[in-house]
Parts: C-alpha cells; sequence; structure tokens
C-alpha cells in the first residue's frame, strides 16, 4: 500500500476531489496548512508599505491506496492540480506498512 | 423499560414518574447494598445519605449516583476503606456509577473553597440508610451553616454557574446544545431553584413558576429520552437525535429554545441577585460606574434599570445608553420591556450602529424583544437552525456573535481596516439583515437582499445607503467563494473581483463583513489559514481597483447624462473606484456651480475629520497654494487627492485634522479657511506668506525620525513619472514637495497622499511638457523633493 501526500492550491481540491472519486477513490484526509516550497512567498504592496507574505495557504490532502493503484492516483491528481504556475504543490509518496479499521479489525487493503 | 413510545414528545406525568420510579429502583439496590456490606460492621455513627439529583428523588436512567458517608470524627473512616470498597463493588456491577465521598458532619457544615460542588451537592439531600441519628445532626448542622451563610453559598453557586456558562459562550442559542450543562439548560434551572431555597433570591412569580415547570418537564423527558437512546449519560441534544425524535426536527428545536429561554431569562435574574449580594472589589468598581446613571435610567453593577415606566421610549434611546458604556440590561428592565413598541427611523438606526459597542444595544434589543418589534423580518431567524456540520449556532445568534466579533479583533491588519471605514453602521446593518432570508427554503442570499431592501424602504433610509447594504447583502458571500474556489495568482481572478466590488470603500465593507461572517460560525472557525487567505483576496482586489488607473482614463461613461459624462471625461478610472456614487453627486453639483463662478469649495466635517473639496480650473501651482492654505491654519492634512478631467477642471480633495480645535471652537473660522483657499485659487494672496507666521512644531525625537525616501519611476504608467516619497510628516509638508514640483515646472496629474501616525506617504503622477520627465530633470527634482523633505 502507498500514502499519497498531496500540497495543492486552495481553489483546486474541489477539482482533485471528483477526479479521485472518478477513478474510485472516496477516501481521504483533507487539511488545511501554510507553507512555503520553492516558490518562498513574496511581497505584497498595500498602501505604499511592503509585507512579507511568507506562508502561504494550502491544501494537504493524504490518501492510501494499493500499490498498483498508486500511479493511476498520482496521474490523476497531477493532472487536476496543475495550472502550470509557480506553486502548483508537491506530491509525496510513502509505503505504508498496514492499514487497520478500527471498527472492526480489518486488515491490509481490506481496511482502506 | 422505556415508559415512553419512541418519536412522541414525553408527557410530563411520564417524565416525573420515570425519574421517581428509577429513584426508587436505585435506592432499593443502595439499601440492599449497605444491608449486606456495611450494615454489620457499622450498626451505628454513619449515615448514608442521598445527595444531588439522587437526593431530589430525580433520577435520570443513567446519571451518577451521588452518596455521602457523613461520620463524626475524621479518624472513622480508614476503617470504613475495606467494606466501602465492597459496598462500592456490588453497587457497579449491578451497573450503577456510584460517585461517593466520605466527610465528618463538621465539615459538610462549613465552607470550602476547593470544594463548592459539596455544599451545593448537600442542599437536596435525604437518608438512604445507617444511622438515623447522625443524619439528624448533619441535617440541623447544615441547616443552620445555610442560615448563616446563605448569601456567600448563593454567590459562590452563582460563581459556579457563571463560569459554567462561559464555557457555552453565554448563549442558549446552540444547533446541537447541551441540555444539562448549556445555559437554559437542567442545571440552569435548579440554579435557580438551589438560589429560591437559599433565600438569595425571591420565588418566581406564578406565571414565571408554571413557565418554569414545564420547561423542567420538556427538558426532563428530552434528557431521559437522550440517556436511553445513547445507553449512558449523554446529554448533548445532538442532529441525529433531533431527526430520532421528531419528524420536523426544526419544530423540535424552536420548542426547545422556547423553554430555554424562559430558564435562561429566570438563571440570568437569579444570577444577577446572587452576585450583587456579594461585597467584592470588583463589585464596588462596577457599583462605581452607577455614577453613569442619568434621569431615565439608573445604573447598577453594569445593569440598566428603568427609572420609570415611561424611560422605555418607542425609540432606541435606551438601546444606545447600553450600546455606549458597553452594559446590560437588568432582568427587571426586561420584564418591563415586555411587548413594547419600537418606532425607529434609519437616523436612530444609525447612532446606535455608529457606537463601538453597538452590539451590545443589539443583544439588548434582542433579549428584550424589541429588535423583532423594531424588524419584524427578524422573527423568520429567531431560534432558526441551518443544519450543516460547520454552524454551532441558530441563524439570530450567528448574526449577533458576528457583529460583537467586530468588537474584539485579534488580527492587526483587520483591525485597522475596520477602522478606516468610513460608514461601519452600513457593514453592520447588513450583517444584521445578511441571514434573514435563512428559512425560506430558497436562495437565501437573493432572499436577504430582497428584505434589506424592504426594511430600509420602510426605515425612510437615503438611498445611497440603501445601495450599499443591499449591495453588501448580495454579495455577502462573494469573497468567501473566491477564497476557495479561485486562483488567485491568475489575473483574471483579481479583474473580476474589482468588477464586481467596484470601489475601494466597498471592497473594505465587505472584507470585514466576510471577517465577522467567517468568525461567527463557530468559535474555531477563523483560523489562520481562512485569514491569511481572506487578506490576500482583499490585497487582490486593492491592488486592482488602485494599480496604474491613473493611467486609464474614462471615456463616454456608460449609462449617464450627456452633462455628467461631460463631467466624467477624461478623469482616471481610479476616481470612479475609489469614490462612492454619493461623492461622486456632489462633485458633479460643484462642477455645476462653476457656470456661474471660478471656484466651487465645499468643507465639511465628519467623525473628527475634515474635508475641503474644490473645483475649479487647473493651473500650474494650484495644488502646493492649497495645501499651504491649509496649512496655514495648524490644520494638519492626512489625505489628499488631485484629478483632472478633459475640460481641464480638477477636483482636489483634502482630508485634514484639526489638532487645536480651531475650526470646532471658532465656526466663523471656516468661513475665513474658505476664504482663504479662495483667494490663494484666485492668485490674490500667496500661500508662502501665510505659512511664514506659522510656530515651529516639536518633532519627534531623533532616534524616532524617519530617514526620507524618493523615488522617481517611468515604467510605472504609459504617459507620466511616478514619484513616491516616504517621509516624517510635518506640518507644511506637502506644501512644500508641491511647491518643489511646481517649481521644476512639472504639471501634477494625480496625488495620492495618505498618512500613518507621524509617516507621510506620498504619491505625485507628474509630467513635464506633456510627457514622461526626462532623466537631468528626473535628478534634479529628486534633489530639491529631499531637500523639500528635509526642510523646517
Amino acid at each position: 500500500m502507498k500514502k499519497i501526500e498531496a500540497i495543492i492550491q486552495p481553489h483546486k481540491l474541489e477539482e482533485v476531489k471528483e477526479a479521485l472519486k472518478g477513478i474510485g477513490i472516496d477516501g481521504m484526509t483533507v487539511t488545511e496548512v501554510r507553507g512555503h516550497g520553492r516558490q518562498k512567498g513574496h511581497k505584497e504592496v498595500y498602501r505604499g508599505m511592503e509585507y512579507q507574505v511568507d506562508l502561504l495557504p494550502k491544501i494537504k490532502l493524504e490518501i492510501v491506496v494499493a500499490s498498483e493503484r498508486a500511479d493511476e492516483a498520482i496521474r490523476t491528481l497531477v493532472a487536476a492540480a496543475r495550472t502550470g504556475k509557480i506553486g502548483d504543490g508537491k506530491i509525496f509518496v510513502f509505503d505504508v506498512a498496514e492499514a487497520i479499521r478500527i471498527r472492526n479489525d480489518d486488515r491490509g487493503e481490506t481496511a482502506l | 423499560m422505556s415508559l415512553l413510545a419512541v418519536g412522541e414528545p414525553p408527557a410530563p406525568e411520564q417524565v416525573h414518574g420515570t425519574l421517581a420510579s428509577r429513584s426508587a429502583e436505585v435506592t432499593e439496590l443502595v439499601r440492599l447494598a449497605w444491608t449486606r456490606t456495611l450494615q454489620p460492621r457499622f450498626p451505628s455513627g454513619v449515615a448514608l445519605a442521598a445527595t444531588g439529583g439522587f437526593g431530589r428523588g430525580e433520577l435520570f436512567p443513567h446519571s451518577d449516583v451521588d452518596l455521602l458517608f457523613a461520620v463524626e470524627f475524621e479518624n472513622q473512616i480508614p476503617a470504613m476503606k475495606e467494606s466501602l470498597s465492597t459496598f462500592l463493588q456490588g453497587l457497579w456491577d449491578t451497573g450503577l456509577r456510584p460517585s461517593h465521598s466520605v466527610h465528618t458532619v463538621a465539615y459538610c457544615a462549613a465552607e470550602h473553597e476547593d470544594n463548592r460542588e459539596l455544599t451545593i451537592s448537600l442542599l437536596d439531600r435525604r437518608l438512604l440508610a445507617g444511622d438515623p441519628a447522625m443524619f439528624k445532626w448533619l441535617d440541623g448542622r447544615f441547616r443552620a451553616f445555610v442560615l448563616k451563610r446563605g448569601a456567600a453559598i448563593g454567590a459562590q453557586l452563582a460563581h459556579l454557574a457563571t463560569g459554567r456558562r462561559a464555557t457555552f459562550q453565554d448563549t442558549i442559542y446552540h444547533l446541537e446544545p447541551h441540555i444539562k450543562d448549556a445555559p437554559g439548560g437542567l442545571r440552569d434551572l435548579q440554579t435557580v431553584r438551589w438560589l429560591e431555597a437559599l433565600g438569595v433570591s425571591a420565588a418566581a412569580a406564578a406565571t414565571s413558576a408554571q413557565e418554569l415547570e414545564a420547561a423542567f418537564d420538556f427538558l426532563a423527558g428530552l434528557r431521559i429520552r437522550l440517556h436511553e437512546i445513547a445507553g449512558r449519560d449523554e446529554n448533548r441534544l445532538t442532529f441525529d437525535v433531533q431527526e430520532s425524535l421528531s419528524d420536523r426536527p426544526a419544530e423540535l428545536m424552536r420548542d426547545y429554545f422556547r423553554h430555554a429561554r424562559q430558564v435562561n431569562r429566570a438563571a440570568a435574574r437569579a444570577l444577577e441577585i446572587a452576585l450583587a449580594k456579594e461585597d467584592t472589589l470588583l463589585g464596588r468598581f462596577h457599583e462605581w460606574r452607577s455614577r453613569l446613571s442619568t434621569p431615565d435610567f439608573t445604573v447598577s453593577r453594569d445593569r440598566v434599570l428603568l427609572r420609570s415606566p415611561a424611560a422605555a421610549q418607542r425609540g432606541l434611546e435606551l438601546f444606545e445608553f447600553v450600546a455606549r458604556h458597553q452594559l446590560r440590561l437588568a432582568a427587571d428592565t426586561l420584564d418591563r420591556l415586555a411587548g413594547l413598541e419600537v418606532d425607529a427611523r434609519w437616523e436612530d438606526w444609525k447612532r446606535l450602529l455608529q457606537l463601538p459597542h453597538a452590539s451590545r444595544g443589539l443583544r439588548a434589543m434582542q433579549e428584550s424583544g424589541a429588535l423583532a418589534a423594531a424588524i419584524p423580518e427578524w422573527r423568520r431567524i429567531e431560534c432558526l437552525t441551518v443544519r450543516d456540520y460547520y454552524h454551532r449556532y441558530t441563524v439570530d445568534e450567528h448574526t449577533l456573535v458576528a457583529i460583537a466579533s467586530l468588537e474584539s479583533i485579534a488580527d492587526r491588519r483587520v483591525a485597522d481596516l475596520w477602522a478606516e471605514i468610513d460608514q461601519p453602521e452600513l457593514v453592520r446593518f447588513a450583517l444584521l439583515l445578511h441571514d434573514t432570508g435563512k428559512g425560506s427554503g430558497g436562495d437565501h442570499v437573493a432572499e436577504s437582499t430582497r428584505i434589506a431592501r424592504a426594511v430600509l424602504t420602510r426605515l425612510a433610509a437615503p438611498e445611497a445607503d440603501c445601495a450599499a447594504i443591499e449591495f453588501l447583502v448580495a454579495r455577502h458571500l462573494d469573497l468567501s467563494a473566491v477564497m476557495t474556489s479561485r486562483d488567485l495568482s491568475d489575473a483574471a481572478t483579481a479583474k473580476m473581483l474589482a468588477d464586481r466590488v467596484g470601489a475601494v470603500e466597498r471592497l473594505k465593507q465587505l472584507a470585514i463583513m466576510t471577517y465577522a461572517d467567517i468568525s461567527a460560525v463557530n468559535p474555531q472557525a477563523m483560523t489562520p489559514w481562512r485569514l491569511e487567505q481572506l487578506w490576500r483576496v482583499y490585497l487582490l482586489a486593492h491592488a486592482e481597483l488602485t494599480r496604474g488607473l491613473h493611467a486609464e482614463r474614462i471615456h463616454s461613461a456608460p449609462g449617464v447624462a450627456a452633462d455628467r459624462a461631460a463631467f466624467l471625461e477624461g478623469l482616471p478610472v481610479r476616481y470612479l473606484r475609489t469614490h462612492l456614487p454619493s461623492e461622486i453627486d456632489a462633485h458633479f453639483e460643484l462642477a455645476r456651480q462653476l457656470e456661474s463662478r471660478p471656484v466651487a469649495i465645499e468643507i465639511t466635517h465628519e467623525r473628527g475629520v475634515h474635508r475641503l473639496t474644490l473645483l475649479t480650473r487647473d493651473r500650474s501651482g494650484l495644488f502646493a497654494a492649497v495645501a499651504g492654505a491649509i496649512s496655514s491654519f495648524g490644520l494638519s492634512i492626512v489625505k489628499a487627492e488631485a484629478f483632472a478631467n478633459a475640460q481641464g477642471i480638477v477636483v482636489d480633495t483634502f482630508s485634514f485634522a484639526d489638532p487645536h480645535r480651531t475650526l470646532e471652537l471658532n465656526p466663523p473660522e471656516v468661513d475665513r479657511l474658505r476664504g482663504i483657499v479662495r483667494r490663494v485659487v484666485e492668485g490674490k494672496q500667496d500661500a508662502a506668506k501665510l505659512l511664514r507666521g506659522r510656530p515651529k512644531p516639536l518633532l519627534p525625537s531623533r532616534s524616532a525620525r524617519l530617514k526620507p525616501s524618493v523615488v522617481l519611476n517611468n515604467d510605472a504608467s504609459d504617459s507620466a513619472t511616478l514619484i513616491e516619497i516616504v517621509a516624517e510628516d510635518r506640518p507644511g509638508l506637502l506644501y512644500d514637495l508641491a511647491r518643489a514640483i511646481s517649481d521644476a515646472r512639472c504639471d501634477i496629474e494625480v496625488v495620492l497622499i495618505d498618512t500613518e501616525a507621524h509617516k507621510a506617504l506620498d504619491v505625485f503622477y507628474v509630467r513635464s511638457k506633456g510627457g514622461k520627465l526626462d532623466g537631468e530633470l528626473q535628478d534634479r527634482l529628486k534633489l530639491a523633493l529631499v531637500d523639500a523633505c528635509a526642510s523646517q
């Protein structure tokens, strides 16, 4: 199993959710986060004053899928989240050792 | 074991029957356990008493069973430990949840700061088993203690209750209320009864006693049902439970709030009396505030009482008084206001809503029913629940929390923005009506907008205010939508926002409204994430509305009359974006005066700031001359703008403070100022001469002084050179800067002046011989401007 963690632009959330749903991935965890990568924030000018904006609002989306579905999920995610501009975000992929459904103790992929 | 049919509201006699039979059943179990375990070892010297709800014989299906073991001496306790533990285990095994304590009679009949709950639980006590003489002794000692210390116990009880109520934001209007502990719940009802029993607050009037009895039956019935559904001591009336209890959960909740409101009012009144009997330093401070009293109103402990029935006029004076001094209405006042008819016009509302603590006044209006009396549409959202995962409050409560949130803005940027808004009453009134369309079933924004228009028409509000509020209500979700669903780095988003909002002032109002609306969804809703996102949206739209608009000129303004189009022709597009329609109307009226005279001047005064608007034919050095004339009166220019239209008519506005109160204390000075400005404009008087006589002000200490920065830029605009100056503000600075520009034979196209404390932020768009400034002229002018910043 793979855990896919994607940092995306807030306005792309709906599109990404729909796209994942389209390939049968319904379960996900969504968190409102702030951060910066190479984009490193930027300066905003307001009333003649410069404000350094260094932590930009982003959305963190986490899903866990069977290993053989990871590529498809990532492709779908990238296609839906991309605008082609700086700040589109990143995707990180992790190996998952085990998944357990708390309600009935299902293990492995059946717990997803 | 349920006696109640599922899905039906429990009948009162069933409620009492269920509680009494549960109590009797548990009493039997406890007595049996006593006889088996403790009786043989402690035939005398120990009394077992039921306390709390069990003591009253009102036991809910899964409530804790409160037990007290009373002994004479402390040293009896260790010997009881083993048998006591067998006794308790036995009770646990029968499925009860005993909650016990062991104390000496002397301990029970004394105050304990760290164990106030004990005193309160003992207010309801009955003997279950054990030594009757010991219980009799406890009973007698406790009675004497209460008789002597009743007021203090009452105050302690009131403090506990106040703390408990505060954890629920002091409101009954929760969408998933905790029916035991929340304001208006069973604990509040019991508190009222305890305070009566303590002799602290008078017994409720007959009608109100009846209402409280009905409220108890209703709330207790719900609580029994909650326990049965959950199979444990669960007291939160969640959405799921609401649905399983009724086919029409919204009606069930309206019933709930109706009862909770009665309880809440009775509790608030009893707590008020209990706390008033306590003599503390804070209490004395609140008492000292009674000097706020007027011939109509008495203020006692921050509560407003009416001196005569007539003092509750039909207008909003009482509520203005509450808002001005951050007070609340006394329980007695609320009683007297029942059925009050309110006849308020827009002017009355404006006065109330301009006050810094306007939310207090609105809260008092809601509590007394005056809000619904003044705006019948308010009734549509009273106690209205909207079922979604995020909202915590009913719609009416959400509305009042939103307005109150503006009185404690933690974020500096938003707080500054709110302070900049010229007409806070428009934002507050728009917030008051923004969700009135909810509950209509259809699109609530459209319905709220329709209601807003109807209400304002009835209040006879001027069209400009109507239009502003209508706009804010209609657009109140727009910024939130952009925050989550639009690409903020896309230029099209900025343009769409700017087009939709139209003017900077509207954008500010809308941003503040969005802040308040989100903040009032639940106490944690305004996360740093949302705040940052909202601020980005605001900046984006602000930049779009003010960026480079000097270059874009108005050509054939659409949809306006020919004479007005001629006036607008050639003014920067920015002019339209930064002025409200009412201001543009006023300018147009002044422009018409130019047909019969060379100069039109208007001086207005609003909220501590004077504003001089000047229309005349442009000429070299004009802006500098007017700035100098204003400064020569000792007035401090905080904002200025200058625009010119295609006919060569300039529209200059200067906003200035009056630090020496010259104009305020000497009304004729306003006319003299107007006269001097006119003479300076007509070239009959020299501004430099006027300024020469002014005393020099004290500058801030050297370390606090700002090094002037002058930046000239030829790329910012297609047709003019941009000059940005940041310098230490001082009287006459604007005159000196404008003079330096005129002396260099440059024409000032657009001026935007702003100040922040001692810092002046000045922007000029200038041209020379019809074009941008060349390198040599730029260098020369820069030196002259740096000199002007420094000169004194």
